[in-house]
């Protein structure tokens, strides 16, 4: 019966190559977790930054959720994206974070990694864009066995999460 | 030294009894004099050896070995020393006992027992006086010369030893010898004086250290020191032995002396010459050492060891694999190290357990994972596992629908299905001749012959029959006795039941294919008659019989042979029946016996009794009933069984004397050229010739390809040899084709279609077999030369019987296919499209390619496989595998219907699950999130449960159970609630659709751009800056528009200005029916007169000028709120009011769609203020005023918010809802006519009432989402032309450009969601019988009549929970069938019945008040255009001004569609006149012609006749419920019903309905004055359709007759319901009230 409000943004992503970002987000529960209200995914809008290399989303994220154990804990997970001048979108990274377990305000950083292919897809994506992909998205934040995939870093995503916490102190979870 | 690397403990006593051996060789070797001393000694030693504990360790062994290594020493000090030495390497602890031990063991020995006195002394001497003394460190020094030594002499030693095995010993003990043989022949220099101990002695002498007391800790350093300081002493005492031989001070003063014992080496050096000996180089053979070799070690074989040696005695060797067991895979181990290890353990280990039941060695299973647990070094080769296989995209443009929600698609690809249509042939044809159809059928039954001779299955059931027989045979013969004979007999009678069966089942094979042989015959018997009589030939068929002759006298035998046989078993048979009956017959018999003595006693009774009681006789009962005597079976006669016989045989079977007959088809025959056949012949050949036939490929029934055209042959067989890949991206979902022919040049007609199977993912191209689909047709067709035609009866004989009918069929061979790769794979769409089934679960059993990935969905083809593979049930791999099939298989397993996801959730949950959604609040919060209407925008959810009341779920609750149950209460009969719970089912999928639109948002739902100002804009605005200011020329300002979303709560309002009515019913006098006016009466009439006014009362009736004749005010109710105006005056008051209502938006949601989906209705009433002097005495009327205010409800305006709401305001004149009567009211023509200047408004009846309704502030209407929902809709399916609704599109889009503000409409979807054209709507239907026979003449009153008929039918509108977005059009008869619909469908209806009436008549689309947009029907009727409203009935003139509707988009007739291009679009202001194109813009023109589209209606509608009964009921019902509602709406006063009056109103309803409402005022009133003359009176018929009882009450409610509280009042209701055709019913409900007057 406990319930965990996560309020913040998704501020940003900094570090990427690519210029025009935009960010796919989602956010991932055991079976324990029910989601009251607020969206559990969504995609922020294509932002160029013209100063720095930052891109700024300021993406809100509000949700209310119930629980009924510490199982599952929340976790974001990311895909970032970038949009050429073509206004074509090829995949820029993906990345997971857990929800912080402390109430109060958080900043997050979540780096990212994207899949690396062979040279030729390489040579490929440097050329004429595109890239490989994930077939199965929920490999991002589970996937045991992720060491196969060979993975080139991509920048960080920089959240700001508020998180509060209620009724854990009844079940004996400190916080 | 070293201990020896890894001794094991089992091999040490081996080694020390060795040692032991070795000493005593040693010792014979020697050649001391004193032998029996020395034999004694080695005797006495070996005791104490034996003794010695087995903890002796090999250092202990290896010092003592250093002793041995000294020829001469003395043998006696052995032990001693070896003790010592120990205790020098091993540390004090372990050799307790020796001591003592070596004590005992010496003590006879008195030389011996001396010297330990001796040294005793000594050592207590040296203890008392060198107790302090340090150890001096010559000892140390002098060690490492003696490691030196130690090291070559032992050096090779423990080598050697640690190879020797017990069996060795001999062998080793020899070479031990002479080893030291050598090392002696080296060694004795020095001892040239005996007397004297060598230097090695002296050196070990004084190099060991002496700790005598091992278990004292504290007495080591005490011998040390005396170890160090007496070392004179001690040699003293041990070379007293010996001190037989002299020089024995001269040595010691040499060792004294030499002092160090390096010194003592050097000395050895300078006398080395005489001690060496060059000797030559110690070699062994290498025979010898090989021999020494193999008995050292053991070189196991490699011959594979027989099994019974690994097993025990007399055991079999198992093999759990094959009783079932899982054994797992074993370690590869190659055989030749398998057999050395088993070898070396049979030799080794003879206890055998290293040996399983199978006689192999015990292994476990191979423990290597068959993936590195570690990431490889990822060459780019590998090959990645599936879920982490990542695919290279294209960089794509980015599409815009189901944007964010991350998923990951299948990989689109190109799969290729190779389709190969190899030919075709015809069955039948319309072109077969006669002697086609008999060819066809001739190749037909040859081909079952053939097939049955293959098969053979007579020849197999009778080698069944004999086998069976032979089977009986041996069961009778008496020389098996072993078995007991119950079980004998037991098998025989099946076996015999088995024969029988065999038998019936050869005889029918036989006879089958015995008449197949005959039909075979026959039928080519025919056709060489027909070529005969036709004299020509047109197929090559040949039939040959081909006598195959047999021994005739054995064919005879065997014949008879086996009618014998048969005869003799059904003689059994027989028997054994006969036997059973009589049987049978014999209990019968009994029975029947005892019956009759039974009966006889009775009788006998009975007759006793009969005399007693005559009269009793009669009323006796016969229970049973006679018996019947039973009669023997008769006996079975051979004769005739065997007539029987012989008869079946030689129906079935071929006799004896007949040869076997072969039939052969052949090809061999001619056909007769052209030139010689009849005429009709040569022209069916011209047929055929002319004709071609071609197949189109289907894919997802979307044509993607076709065949050459080929002609048909002669023989009816086309070959196409086509193959056709087909690239597709998804799964097929069918595969069709077509197969067309053409005749000449004519259009290609449709045969047949075929469906192709989809191929399995295992058929790939290459392996795909051909097959064969058969097809066939149901066309007709009828030809005039020798062709029979298909589908035409025709027959062979010439007096036409036996007529055949044959369709047109054929056979298609083809093969379809999995294209596959240029890299050999498949190309073949993932699994994961056709299903996604359990495909993880058998991701690891390769059932896939053995059964093909369609077989996996199918358990049972699973089951059979897993049967047929011998899946091993244990193996743990196959663990899913195996449950799913046992659960697929038997069915009654339990199969849980859960899998644990998490799996110690529930160990650690917080709550249970009940728990959680027994909390309110999250129940509440979901609710809410889930805008649930109920609980969409509510606020402030309480923080904890207990705030949270049960009642708010209450209503949501009750919403879900009723959803489902239909309040039969509510619909009484039940076509309506069936109707409702499907319109329920259609308005929920809507909902559905508009709450996905709802989600598709374009770019300007979220961005608000300012429009950048151009020129020309910029321009104007600068211009007008220099305008001159015109002050007393006032501008309208628009007022500001307010979006949606910071509104809250008294934010909004509603602003209503009433402005004046017309034609306001007025009071009429009333007339007491004695034609002279009662008293009170005219007091009424005095009252409402006087008071407002001085008018003298006597003047009422004469001057109807003077007297104010009505007091209408309005009230006006939305929401809740009511708010009304001041009173006026006279039937066409102006009242000039802005009346203002707060607004409310359903749960405080002032969003667009919230505010669109607003259904609350804006009730606009005019009332009758009456004045009533209740005054009772008319002396105090100067004094006071005691009046009361009486309101009567003369008609009602409903204008619903969304309308409101969509056009920002609503202004005009509108027709005000009066019911047909008013008593107490009329409207007066004479009246008006008194005021001539408002004669003109008189041309329309009724009232009207002018209003101006806005909102304030004004809302941004929000843009309607029709335009979305008409996005949306375009991605419905549509069975319309391409063509066509391309030009839909373009037409729209043309009008839309030039009036975005008509409507336009071309399309429509029908009720099951499809796009339709429009004009498919529009049909002539017919309306009913029963109304056109009302007016058989007049044109004008049978189409007023069908209006009114068409309005009848309930208004329901399916826009009402979005303001007009999604409309679906219904046809007609569905409209029918419902019984309701909105404005769309009443307008269709009512335009197919007058284009039925033969009018001309188009559907019009339009805006109308207060409708908004809505569709009405426009007729051209003598000379003038009538608009009609479907939905009231009502029609309209073109100039009309009171017609409701304002402006018109498009006219539609049955096959165009026009829309207004004029300037104006007020129906009063255009010209209807549609073949000026000018004016009208047409869809179809000559550009674009009409194409005949046929119509969506049926082609006529069929009208049941209403069942007056059941309307008769719903009438009484109806009556009772709102009598109860009226009752209840009074609680306070007594509510009397007048039976009188009530019986007068019911029986005035029905002619209400024949006028429909008009006209009878006057009568009607008369007839009630008459009736009820003492009564004041005020009531009205309300007039309705019927839909459901709601409505009804809510109308009876609206009026406010209940309202009354005079206390003596009484009520009148009265309903009546007319039923007309289809269950249309029309419902008159007439309330008043009645004020009894004194």
């Amino acid at each position: 019966m406990a319930e965990v409000h996560v309020i913040g943004q998704i501020m940003g992503a900094s570090g990427f190559s690519e210029s025009s970002l935009f960010c796919k987000w989602g956010i991932h529960t055991g079976a324990a977790w029910k989601l009251l209200s607020g969206v559990r995914e969504g995609q922020t809008q294509v932002d160029t930054p013209q100063i720095g290399d930052m891109a700024y989303w300021s993406h809100p994220i509000d949700l209310h959720f119930a629980t009924k154990g510490l199982q599952g804990w929340p976790r974001l997970h990311f895909q970032v994206w970038s949009q050429d001048s073509f206004g074509r979108c090829q995949l820029a990274g993906y990345g997971f974070c857990h929800v912080p377990s402390s109430p109060g305000t958080h900043q997050l950083a979540c780096p990212t990694w994207r899949p690396l292919g062979s040279w030729r897809e390489q040579l490929a994506r440097a050329f004429v864009g595109g890239g490989p992909q994930l077939l199965h998205g929920d490999t991002i934040y589970s996937g045991a066995d992720r060491y196969r995939l060979h993975t080139a870093a991509g920048g960080t995503v920089h959240l700001e999460i508020g998180l509060l916490l209620r009724n854990f102190d009844r079940y004996g979870v400190e916080c | 030294m070293e201990p020896q690397p890894g001794p094991i403990p089992a091999k040490m006593n081996p080694r020390e009894e060795k040692v032991k051996i070795i000493t005593e060789e040693f010792i014979e070797n020697d050649e001391d004099a004193d032998m029996g001393r020395q034999n004694k000694n080695s005797k006495v030693r070996r005791q104490p050896r034996k003794k010695q504990p087995p903890t002796a360790v090999p250092k202990e062994m290896v010092s003592e070995k250093s002793h041995l290594g000294n020829p001469q020493e003395p043998v006696q000090e052995e032990p001693k020393t070896r003790l010592l030495s120990m205790t020098v390497r091993r540390g004090p602890r372990s050799l307790p006992p020796i001591p003592s031990t070596s004590r005992t063991g010496f003590a006879e020995f008195s030389m011996r027992g001396r010297m330990r006195e001796k040294l005793q002394a000594a050592r207590s001497k040296a203890e008392s006086a060198l107790l302090q003394e340090i150890p001096t460190p010559r000892p140390r020094r002098l060690r490492s010369p003696s490691k030196k030594e130690l090291e070559t002499e032992f050096g090779t030693e423990p080598g050697k030893e640690v190879e020797r095995t017990q069996q060795e010993i001999d062998s080793q003990s020899y070479s031990r010898v002479k080893f030291r043989d050598s090392a002696r022949k080296i060694k004795p220099k020095p001892q040239v004086p005996p007397g004297f101990p060598s230097a090695e002695e002296a050196y070990n002498f004084f190099t060991f250290n002496f700790d005598p007391e091992p278990e004292g800790s504290e007495e080591k350093p005490k011998a040390r020191h005396r170890a160090g300081t007496n070392q004179e002493e001690e040699e003293e005492e041990e070379e007293e032995p010996p001190a037989q031989g002299g020089g024995k001070e001269m040595d010691e003063e040499e060792l004294l002396n030499g002092d160090d014992a390096e010194d003592f080496l050097l000395g050895l050096d300078h006398v080395a010459d005489d001690f060496v000996a060059v000797r030559p180089a110690d070699y062994e053979s290498i025979h010898d050492r090989l021999q020494m070799e193999r008995e050292m070690l053991f070189i196991p074989s490699r011959q594979t060891v027989p099994t019974y040696k690994k097993l025990p005695e007399n055991v079999q060797p198992r093999f759990l694999e094959d009783e079932g067991l899982y054994t797992g895979v074993r370690p590869e181990v190659a055989r030749t190290n398998q057999n050395i290890m088993e070898n070396r353990l049979l030799m080794q280990d003879p206890e055998r357990r290293w040996f399983g039941d199978d006689g192999r060695i015990l292994a476990l299973p191979n423990p290597i994972k068959p993936f590195p647990s570690r990431p490889p070094v990822l060459t780019q080769e590998q090959s990645i596992k599936a879920e982490l296989e990542t695919l290279y995209k294209k960089a794509v443009k980015y599409v815009h629908s189901s944007q964010h929600v991350i998923r990951s698609g299948d990989p689109p690809g190109n799969f290729q299905l190779d389709i190969d249509i190899s030919g075709l042939i015809f069955t039948h044809h319309p072109c077969f001749s006669r002697e086609h159809v008999l060819a066809a059928k001739l190749a037909q039954l040859y081909d079952q012959y053939l097939a049955r001779h293959q098969r053979n299955k007579a020849k197999f059931l009778t080698d069944k029959l004999q086998a069976l027989r032979n089977a009986v045979q041996t069961g009778l013969d008496p020389e098996k006795p072993h078995q007991s004979l119950d079980t004998i007999q037991k098998t025989i009678n099946e076996y015999k039941s088995e024969i029988r069966q065999t038998r019936k089942f050869r005889d029918a094979e036989q006879e089958k294919d015995r008449t197949l042989l005959k039909t075979i015959i026959k039928v080519w018997k025919e056709m060489k008659s027909l070529r005969e009589f036709q004299r020509f030939t047109n197929t090559p068929l040949k039939l040959v019989l081909r006598k195959e002759k047999a021994d005739q006298k054995a064919d005879e035998e065997a014949y008879e042979a086996e009618i014998q046989a048969e005869i003799s078993e059904l003689l059994e048979e027989h028997k054994e029946e006969y036997a059973q009956k009589m049987e049978e017959y014999r209990t019968s018999l009994q029975q029947w016996k005892a019956w009759r003595k039974a009966q006889r006693a009775k009788k006998k009774k009975r007759k006793q009794a009969a005399e007693e009681h005559p009269g009793d006789e009669i009323a006796e009962p016969y229970p049973e009933e006679d018996l019947v005597k039973p009669s023997p079976p008769e006996p079975t006669d051979r004769a005739v069984i065997e007539q029987e016989v012989r008869e079946r045989a030689a129906q079935s079977r071929r006799r004896p004397w007949e040869p076997t007959l072969v039939p052969e088809l052949s090809l061999a025959g001619s056909v007769t050229p052209n030139d010689q056949c009849p005429r009709a012949e040569v022209s069916r050949r011209e047929d055929v010739k002319k004709r071609s036939v071609y197949l189109k490929v289907l894919f997802n029934n979307k044509e993607v390809s076709r065949t050459v055209s080929r002609p048909l042959g002669a023989d009816f067989r086309v070959h196409f040899g086509q193959i056709f890949n087909l690239q597709i991206v998804n799964w097929p979902e069918s595969l069709t084709l077509q197969v067309y022919e053409t005749i000449g040049h004519s259009s290609p007609t449709l045969l047949a279609e075929v469906f192709l199977p989809i191929p399995e993912t295992t058929v790939v191209t290459g392996r795909a077999p051909t097959e064969e689909v058969e097809f066939s047709s149901n066309q007709h067709v009828t030809l005039d030369h020798e062709g029979v035609g298909s589908g035409v009866p025709f027959s062979f004989e010439a007096d036409g019987s036996n007529q055949l009918t044959l369709m047109t069929s054929g056979k298609v061979s083809h093969s379809v296919a999995w294209a596959i790769g240029e890299n050999g794979i498949p190309l073949i769409p993932p699994l994961s499209q056709q299903n996604i089934g359990f495909r993880s679960a058998l991701k690891k059993a390769d059932a896939i390619s053995s059964i093909g990935t369609s077989g996996l969905t199918d358990m049972k083809k699973l089951a059979k496989w897993a049967a047929e593979s011998k899946l091993d049930p244990n193996d743990p791999n196959n663990a899913p595998l195996m449950q799913l099939i046992s659960v697929a298989t038997s069915g009654e397993s339990y199969v849980p219907d859960f899998f644990r996801l998490e799996q110690l959730q529930q160990e650690f949950n917080f709550v249970s699950d009940q728990e959680l959604n027994r909390s309110k609040r999250f129940r509440l919060l979901h609710l809410r999130s889930q805008e649930v209407p109920e609980f969409r925008n509510y606020k402030q959810v309480p923080v904890y449960d207990r705030e949270i009341m049960e009642k708010v779920f209450q209503d949501y609750e009750k919403r879900l159970r009723d959803r489902n149950v239909i309040e039969t209460k509510e619909h009484i009969d039940t076509h309506r609630a069936i109707v409702a719970k499907y319109l329920q089912q259609v308005r929920e999928s809507v909902i559905n659709r508009f709450l996905i639109a709802k989600q598709y948002f374009l770019l300007a739902d979220m961005i608000v751009e300012e429009e950048v100002p151009n020129i020309s804009i910029l321009g104007l605005s600068l211009f007008k800056l220099a305008e001159q200011k015109r002050p007393l020329r006032p501008r309208r300002k628009g007022r500001k528009k307010v979006t949606a979303q910071n509104l809250s709560d008294g934010d909004i309002k509603l602003l209503v200005n009433i402005v004046r009515a017309y034609d306001i019913p007025v009071r009429k006098p009333a007339v007491s029916k004695f034609q002279q006016p009662s008293r009170s009466s005219r007091m009424f009439s005095e009252k409402h007169a006087a008071s407002p006014s001085t008018y003298s009362p006597i003047h009422n009736a004469d001057y109807p000028l003077s007297q104010v004749l009505v007091r209408p005010f309005v009230e006006v109710s939305f929401q809740r709120t009511v708010c009304h105006t001041t009173t006026a005056e006279g039937p066409n008051p102006s009242w000039n009011e802005e009346l203002e209502l707060p607004f409310r938006a359903p749960n405080g949601d002032y969003s667009t769609a919230s505010l669109q989906s607003v259904k609350d209705v804006v009730f606009i009433n005019i009332f009758d203020e009456v004045l009533h002097d209740v005054l009772e005495d008319d002396r105090e009327r100067g004094s006071g005023i005691h009046t009361r205010i009486e309101r009567h409800w003369l008609g009602c305006v409903k204008i619903p918010f969304s309308t409101i709401y969509f056009q920002a305001r609503i202004d005009g004149t509108f027709k005000i809802d009066i019911p047909p009567v008013l008593l107490g009211y009329s409207k007066e023509r004479n009246m008006i006519l008194e005021w001539g200047f408002d004669s003109v408004r008189s041309l329309s009846e009724g009232s009207y009432i002018t209003l101006f309704i806005t909102i304030e502030p004004q809302l941004v209407p929000g843009e309607s989402i029709r335009e979305k929902m008409s996005n949306m809709l375009k991605k419905f399916e549509s069975q319309e032309d391409e063509k066509l609704l391309q030009a839909t599109e373009k037409f729209q889009a043309e009008c839309a450009l030039k009036f975005p503000n008509r409507q336009c409409l071309t399309t429509v979807i029908d009720i099951s969601g499809k796009t339709v054209f429009i004009t498919r709507y529009l049909k002539p239907l017919n309306p009913p019988q029963e109304l056109l026979n009302v007016y058989p003449n007049n044109l004008q009153a049978t189409a007023e009549l069908v209006a009114r008929y068409v309005s009848l039918i309930p208004f329901l509108p399916d826009t009402v929970s979005f303001g007009g977005i999604c409309d679906l059009w219904s046809t007609s008869d569905q409209f029918l069938d419902l019984l309701a619909g909105d404005e769309e469908e009443h307008a269709v209806l009512l335009c197919n019945y007058f284009l039925s009436l033969g009018k001309k008549a188009w559907l019009l689309m339009g805006n109308a008040i207060p409708e908004g947009p809505t569709a009405y029907v426009l007729t051209w009727e003598q000379g003038r255009y009538l608009i009609w409203n479907p939905c009231s009935g009502h029609f309209y003139g073109q100039f009309d001004t009171f017609c409701p509707l304002k402006n018109v988009g498009c006219l539609i007739g049955p096959d165009n569609i026009w829309f207004n291009i004029q300037r104006y679009d007020s129906p009063l202001r255009i010209n209807f006149d549609v073949t000026r194109p000018k004016l009208w813009k047409s869809f179809f023109s000559r550009s674009l012609p009409y194409p005949g589209l046929c119509s969506v209606q049926p082609e006529e509608l069929i009208y049941q006749r209403s069942d007056k009964a059941a309307a008769a009921e719903l009438q009484d019902r109806i009556e009772k419920i709102l009598k109860e509602k009226i009752m209840d709406w009074r609680p306070r006063h007594l509510t009397r019903w007048n039976r009188y009056c009530t019986s007068t109103l019911r029986h005035f309803l029905p002619l209400l309905e024949k006028s429909q409402g008009e006209d009878v005022e006057d009568d009607h009133r008369a007839e009630l004055l008459k009736q009820l003359g003492d009564y004041r009176f005020s009531g009205f018929p309300l007039h309705m359709p019927y839909s459901e009882v709601k409505p009804l009450i809510d109308a009876v409610y609206s009026t406010g007759v209940h309202n009354i509280d005079v206390p003596n009042v009484e009520f009148a209701l009265a309903v009546y319901i007319h039923p007309y055709p289809k269950n249309v019913l029309s419902v008159w409900i007439y309330v008043a009230s009645l004020i009894r007057n004194r």
